[in-house]
């Protein structure tokens, strides 16, 4: 007897969301990356559209950072100086995408400057054809200075600006407007939150497909599991057709997983941990394919290993669509 | 192109208009300032005036009666002239006395099945033989047994101190005494017999016989006097909890309690009040003259944690998981156990709760609102420092509490203040120039803002884009009332030079904060309750608003903000202070007190802290007006047309 596939009929969608712009579009980039579109949940080929995969892009800063982990400073030691060779870098370990993260100073310990910021952002799109995505240091009054000159600086691009805070949003995505760029939306882990900030976003005049947001995650063992379950009920809500909730999603599971102590960690742990380096790789690339099955359209990540280990195999659950068909 | 004549307040000289002006814009060409604190855009009604002659085209009727209308009353900012008219405007006193005649609070009648003397508490006329010799039955037993063949009472409860003097009363009115008795009718047939007071001689037969029915409040004790002979009340009194100094909300209240001799003090404190209220209550009387000793019976409805208070019952449970109180129903107490200073063997009938957080003052107020009685399906609400509401009908109740916090009673909120002199009790806010006007209460400068006030403060400015539906102030508007404060960010109500204390008054973005928490949460309550039924709210056929809070709140505004549910205006109906008049009706019908014991016994209690649904029903409410915009049609349809120009 032949076995019957229950099927779903959703009738909503994910917006598709396009990040970079070629110069036929006004902008710069050799290529440029689309997410979303999806009719079903995550990976279920038979029952609906999953036209874009999801895509890895690799965490860069604009100096060499402070808190990083000694495993990551190793995996970029050549290029950690200097954002435009890190960017070419991280696109030659197989990014999709670039994010830009500025810092709250420069390396002589001096707060950045709107120029220092504009003259990173233009070194890092001369040395990669990537679309990129660019993030404020995190606290608003900087975060509204720096963005607003690079967006100025930039535009055309397509970038993706962020992060929009639901206390800190206006001068963003005001600037966004104007310039032609995206915004990142970020709320703590709420499904309730997630659509309120959408809301403001677009009562602004912002369309919807140019944001993406970010419902915020924790790493393995550290709240994934609450994570999950927020961008779950996201995407069923965006399938059932709620509007506020069919933007792509973003998560950091790089940012996530090298706060862990199991990845920052590399002495005084039990001798059962094993291999620190393979420890901190499985901890991102596991924390990452978990989000990626909670329906994660853009994961960033900040070891190239990982990046490979992730990028195979979203290339293997977008394969079994050949399976199914 | 037309022209049209508009004559304004029977002058000479009229003005020419073209055709398709509106009044407000031909009255500024007669040199004539109408105030329009909306900024024209027909939502404040304080524009209105009278056209009477000649007809006007009106693009909103918001805000007018069919009778305002009939009389050609209009908003001079919505009223296109398209033909010559005469128009009038009132003084701003009369426009402000049109606008408030919603709120005046209804008349008090007694409970629809109440006849005189039916009430429990009976008096009556005994003759007794008296002793010599040959009889020599004591007098209890003399008494017991007049009472047994006279009234057929088998068995009669007798305080203390009632039996200390009967000896002597028995023999001063010649054994023809006046005796009034308490009788409960049971359902095994056998009343329930307590002897109230006993006086020498028989008194008048239609003389009054006072009792009272009390309300206690967390923030205010109400008291009403009644002669329980014809069902009248004679006086109504209230005044602020003396135990307020010890705590604005229940929690800080039960906490004090838990403290050493705290939980004394403050029984004290309540008590303190009530006598204070009894004293008050019986020099307002008018016609009779009457002490507190001729009070011979109270019922008294209290949210829980005060019906434990006025005991003196530890309260500390309620406040811990699982929130069990040590009792819903209390026994029959006499005044003199409490401290009453009232006729110290009366009756004091404490009504009975349902839970630890839905206390008799709601059972009281659902008889009293007749909801255990009706077909509709009927939302009733409490807006307390706890909102308490019910949802359901004669066939089911269920009932929720959630705690709002006070920010509705003006505290928890910088300016916040309680609806006395001084307080502004509404504001609007000019759309165009983000300028506020404001009332308010006794008309002379302001100190601060009640409840009304903030609730509607937060809707203008929500409408007015001041805010945004997360809360944030707009700091690019371009208005020096939005500004930088002591703790971020504020919007200025009135400068120092128009208050009171010469200090500005602002709200800040904690306030708002506190408010949001305050509307979601009791939205949030709404939400779960139809949900627990499987109800959608939308269904809902009335509004039963009580508390004394409930009296001044704006529909409209409080709609706006996401406080009430989406449900047109007339469905909504203010009850003022429902928990006394439930307790006057227990007061005056045993029928009505059964049915109160009924209800309490009905009520299903849905404990909303073990309830994830309100949690997630919450977050979705801390936005203006919801997350789901779909559930504020009007709201919507309201922003829409304030956002594009007419």
């Amino acid at each position: 007897m032949p076995v019957e596939i229950p099927k779903e009929k959703w009738p909503g969608s994910v917006l598709t969301v396009t990040l970079g712009a070629l110069p036929s579009e006004g902008g710069t980039r050799k290529r440029v990356v689309t997410v979303g579109g999806e009719t079903t949940l995550p990976f279920l080929h038979f029952e609906g559209e999953i036209p874009n995969p999801p895509v890895v892009a690799i965490e860069i800063k604009d100096r060499k950072p402070d808190d990083w982990s000694p495993l990551l400073l190793e995996a970029w030691k050549d290029v950690i100086d200097d954002p435009a060779q890190w960017a070419a870098a991280a696109e030659a370990a197989g990014a999709d995408l670039i994010v830009l993260a500025l810092s709250l100073t420069n390396r002589n310990g001096e707060p950045t400057t709107p120029e220092e910021a504009v003259a990173n952002v233009k070194a890092v799109l001369g040395a990669t054809g990537l679309p990129l995505i660019v993030l404020g240091p995190g606290q608003a009054e900087v975060d509204n200075t720096l963005l607003v000159a690079v967006s100025e600086a930039t535009k055309g691009e397509r970038l993706a600006l962020g992060i929009c805070e639901d206390k800190n949003y206006r001068t963003i995505v005001a600037t966004a407007m104007a310039n032609g760029h995206l915004v990142i939306a970020r709320t703590p882990m709420d499904v309730n939150l997630a659509k309120q900030l959408n809301i403001l976003i677009s009562d602004m005049g912002l369309p919807l497909n140019c944001i993406l947001m970010d419902p915020t995650t924790g790493a393995l063992g550290y709240g994934i599991e609450y994570g999950y379950s927020v961008m779950e009920r996201l995407r069923l809500a965006a399938l059932q057709g709620d509007k506020m909730t069919q933007l792509p999603m973003i998560v950091t599971p790089g940012f996530e997983a090298w706060k862990a102590k199991e990845s920052k960690v590399g002495e005084g742990v039990p001798k059962a941990w094993g291999d620190w380096l393979s420890r901190a790789i499985n901890w991102e690339t596991l924390t990452a394919l978990t989000l990626i099955e909670a329906g994660a359209d853009i994961v960033v990540l900040r070891h190239p290993e990982s990046v490979k280990r992730v990028k195979a195999a979203i290339e293997e659950l977008m394969a079994a669509k050949t399976l199914v068909s | 192109m037309t022209v049209h004549r508009v004559t304004f307040n029977h002058r000479a000289e009229p003005v020419t208009v073209k055709s398709g002006t509106l009044i407000t814009e031909a009255a500024k060409l007669a040199g004539i300032d109408i105030h329009q604190p909306c900024g024209g855009q027909g939502r404040c009604g304080r524009c209105i005036v009278q056209v009477t002659e000649g007809k006007v085209r009106l693009r909103s009727s918001l805000r007018l009666s069919a009778e305002d209308l009939s009389l050609g009353y209009c908003l001079a900012c919505q009223a296109v002239i398209e033909g010559d008219i005469s128009v009038l405007i009132p003084e701003q006193e009369r426009i402000e006395r049109r606008l408030v005649t919603d709120r005046t609070a209804v008349e008090v009648e007694p409970p629809p099945t109440y006849a005189p003397n039916q009430q429990t508490l009976k008096r009556y006329f005994l003759t007794l033989e008296p002793p010599d010799y040959e009889d020599q039955t004591d007098d209890l037993s003399r008494l017991l047994t007049q009472l047994r063949v006279d009234l057929g009472f088998e068995e009669v409860e007798i305080p203390i101190t009632l039996l200390k003097k009967i000896g002597t009363v028995l023999r001063e009115g010649n054994w023809r005494v006046t005796i009034f008795l308490d009788v409960v009718p049971c359902r095994n047939g056998v009343p329930h017999v307590r002897m109230v007071e006993i006086f020498p001689e028989h008194c008048e037969d239609d003389s009054p016989i006072w009792g009272a029915a009390i309300d206690i409040g967390t923030t205010t004790v109400t008291l009403w006097l009644v002669d329980l002979w014809t069902g009248v009340i004679h006086a109504q009194v209230a005044e602020y909890n003396a135990q307020i100094r010890r705590g604005e909300d229940v929690i800080s209240r039960i906490i004090y309690a838990d403290k050493d001799g705290g939980l004394q003090e403050l029984q004290e404190l309540v008590v303190g009040t009530i006598n204070q209220l009894v004293e008050v209550a019986c020099k307002r009387v008018k016609h009779y003259e009457v002490k507190p000793n001729d009070i011979l019976k109270v019922t008294v409805a209290a949210n829980t944690t005060m019906m434990h208070l006025f005991l003196g019952v530890p309260p500390s449970y309620i406040r811990l998981a699982p929130f069990i109180p040590t009792f819903s129903q209390a026994p029959i107490l006499r005044a003199q156990e409490i401290g009453l200073k009232i006729n110290p063997h009366a009756i004091v009938d404490c009504l009975p709760g349902v839970a630890s957080y839905v206390g008799a003052d709601i059972t009281a107020g659902v008889l009293s609102a007749g909801m255990d009685d009706t077909d509709k399906l009927t939302l009733f609400l409490d807006v307390g420092t706890n909102g308490e509401m019910v949802l359901g009908s004669k066939e089911w109740l269920v009932t929720c509490a959630c705690s709002a916090g006070p920010a509705f009673e003006g505290a928890g909120v910088r300016d916040g203040m309680r609806a006395t002199d001084g307080a502004i009790e509404e504001v609007w806010i000019n759309s165009e120039t983000y300028e506020p006007d404001y009332r308010v209460i006794g008309g002379g400068k302001p100190r601060g803002i009640c409840g009304s006030g903030l609730i509607s403060l937060l809707a203008e400015m929500f409408m007015t884009g001041v805010i945004d539906k997360a809360g944030n102030l707009n700091a690019n508007l371009p208005t020096p009332r939005i500004r930088e404060g002591e703790h971020g960010m504020e919007y200025v109500v009135a400068w120092g030079s128009e208050t009171q204390h010469g200090r500005d008054i602002v709200v800040t973005r904690v306030d708002i904060d506190n408010l949001l928490r305050a509307k979601a949460a009791i939205y949030a309550g709404f939400l779960v309750l139809a949900q627990s039924v499987g109800v959608p709210l939308e269904e809902t056929e009335q509004v039963l608003i009580g508390g004394s809070f409930g009296k001044y709140l704006n529909i409209e505004k409080s709609i706006q903000i996401g406080l009430l549910p989406d449900l047109p205006w007339e469905k909504f109906h203010f009850l003022g202070n429902t928990a006394v008049k439930g307790a006057y009706y227990a007061l005056l019908t045993h029928e009505s007190r059964e049915r109160i014991r009924e209800i309490a016994a009905k009520m299903t209690y849905i404990e909303l802290s073990a309830d994830n649904a309100f949690y997630e029903a919450f977050m979705s409410a801390m936005f203006l007006p919801h997350t789901e915009i779909l559930r504020f049609p009007s709201v919507m349809e309201a922003i829409r047309s304030l956002r594009t120009p007419q």
